[in-house]
């Protein structure tokens, strides 16, 4: 199984992106024709290709943003949107759009939620580690505290609001691939490349942080700067992504997992395998989002919602040997 | 040489080791001892660069831990922690191979058997044996152990202890704080006690 694995989740991957391109509210004729034909289809190339691409990007940024959360802090339970990354990000990008200094999309959009990203996720771990070392406990608690402050504010500025694109904001703030095109595919590319090559970077140094932070000082480890590399690399990877299509829950916590659960804890594999497995949930998600209600389209963090969480409580309830938490 | 040099030690405003002086010789095993809240392990945790003396120096050779990186430290001296715990499922083998190469201390310590077993899995004295196995695979000049025989049977304890008479023959500097009665300590070279 293991020995296979890596390829399965690629052909996986390969499939899920076919399906999503062919089906959708318009029918394509000659589907596979047309997607041998790059451009020719208008509804294939224009609006599918695009979202489907996003959806691989920003899942791939969030499942690495993900397992930078649960590597840095060594806890099962950290993910961008329960240490306040996502919040961060939401919150800079909302302010930036309604004082009118950037659009949605936009690269300016995305330099202000990984901003917001890193002062949110700086914040949390700053307050969790105020009377002692860094706790996993506070770390969670104050992690949710500052999510809900920030969002809250989030909400609130976006209902005070009165301009048309508010009720745009407020649903992409629920996580939407629905207003992506092509324009903006270059900034999530950016900052999950940048996410994704550092996370590679510091697996290692991760892999020793799991033994505690003393046993990885031992060993020559800079604590201290790993755990910034891996916050950097979190708030990058998930600002882009939030910046963008919105707060996607679970995501982040569910593909690490997975991945772990099948290639084991080695974080040089799992920094690929859970930007793969992130790409196929999102894909899946998606999909899943634009076409069970249709015309209607679902918000997308609703559908991330119900496929992680049932995870997670599997994950608690399940003693592996994956993840012991102390 | 670990030379210990008028130091002084506080946590949390409280003076754990006052003016303390002692040097510990190379090639040897040196034990630690005295009751608990003596402040052995503090010790031990200066020694390995881990904290910083509020007074004095202490230095390895001419190296002093408190001021040096942790990827230099790290060839200089390797530490087996009080209660190592693991939280990720890596095989034993993995955890050692963190440190460097793994086979002749897998011999050396029995640990064959459960090599290839999760750590998360294991036993408080399997654990603690996978510990120390890593920090011999880091094959440094000095070996500083917290404690590394409470939770041993008796067969194992004898494995530790000979391994650390033969690594100190190897002219490495052994230094491990222990919970033992001082003439149960036939295999130190030197017993450190009453250091306030």
């Amino acid at each position: 199984m293991k020995r296979y694995a890596p390829f399965l989740t690629v052909a996986l991957i390969v499939i899920a992106t076919i399906g999503a391109l062919a089906v959708g509210a318009t029918h394509i004729d000659n589907f596979w024709s047309e997607l041998f034909h790059p451009g020719r289809n208008e509804i294939l190339w224009n609006i599918r290709a695009p979202r489907v691409a996003a959806a691989l990007l920003v899942g791939a940024a969030l499942g690495v943003a993900g397992l930078m959360a649960q590597g840095a802090c060594n806890n099962a339970l950290a993910e961008p949107s329960i240490v306040g990354t996502s919040a961060g990000a939401s919150l800079a990008t909302v302010i930036a759009i309604l004082f009118g200094v950037v659009q949605v999309g936009s690269l300016g959009a995305i330099a202000c939620g990984v901003i917001g990203a890193l002062l949110a996720t700086t914040l949390t771990f700053k307050l969790a580690s105020l009377r002692s070392g860094l706790s996993s406990f506070a770390l969670i608690i104050v992690g949710i505290a500052v999510t809900a402050t920030l969002s809250a504010v989030v909400g609130i500025s976006t209902t005070m609001v009165t301009r048309a694109d508010a009720r745009s904001i407020s649903f992409w703030n629920f996580g939407s691939l629905s207003l992506v095109t092509s324009n903006n595919l270059l900034g999530i590319l950016i900052t999950a490349v940048i996410g994704i090559a550092v996370a590679y970077a510091i697996a290692p140094a991760l892999d020793r942080l799991s033994l505690g932070d003393a046993t990885a000082f031992h060993l020559g480890i800079d604590v201290a700067r790993t755990r910034r590399l891996a916050l950097v690399a979190l708030s990058i990877a998930a600002g882009g992504a939030v910046s963008t299509v919105g707060t996607i829950a679970f995501l982040g916590l569910a593909a690490p997992h997975i991945a772990r659960f099948i290639y084991g804890p080695p974080h040089r594999f799992l920094v690929i395998q859970s930007a793969l497995i992130g790409g196929l949930i999102l894909v899946l998600a998606d999909t899943a989002a634009r076409t069970v209600a249709q015309p209607n389209e679902l918000p997308i963090g609703l559908v991330t919602s119900l496929i992680g969480a049932p995870i997670l409580i599997a994950l608690v309830a399940m003693r592996n040997t994956t993840w012991r938490t102390q | 040489m670990i030379t210990i040099n008028e130091v002084t030690i506080e946590i949390a405003g409280r003076e754990i080791i006052y003016d303390y002086s002692e040097q510990i010789p190379a090639g040897s095993i040196t034990v630690i001892v005295g009751p608990n809240g003596s402040g052995k392990s503090t010790l031990l945790a200066a020694i390995a660069g881990d904290l910083v003396p509020s007074k004095g120096t202490i230095t390895i050779d001419d190296v002093h831990p408190a001021l040096t990186s942790a990827p230099h430290l790290a060839t200089i001296r390797a530490m087996v922690v009080q209660n190592q715990l693991y939280s990720l499922g890596f095989t034993v083998r993995e955890v050692i191979e963190m440190a460097g190469d793994a086979e002749s201390i897998i011999d050396a310590l029995e640990l064959k058997e459960i090599a290839e077993r999760h750590v998360t899995t294991l036993s408080g004295g399997e654990s603690q044996r996978v510990a120390i196995a890593q920090a011999v695979a880091q094959n440094t000049p000095v070996l500083l152990l917290d404690e590394p025989l409470a939770a041993q049977d008796i067969h194992s304890r004898k494995r530790i202890i000979e391994l650390l008479q033969k690594l100190a023959e190897g002219g490495i500097t052994v230094v491990v704080v222990a919970h033992e009665q001082e003439k149960d300590l036939t295999w130190a070279d030197k017993i450190i006690k009453d250091f306030k």
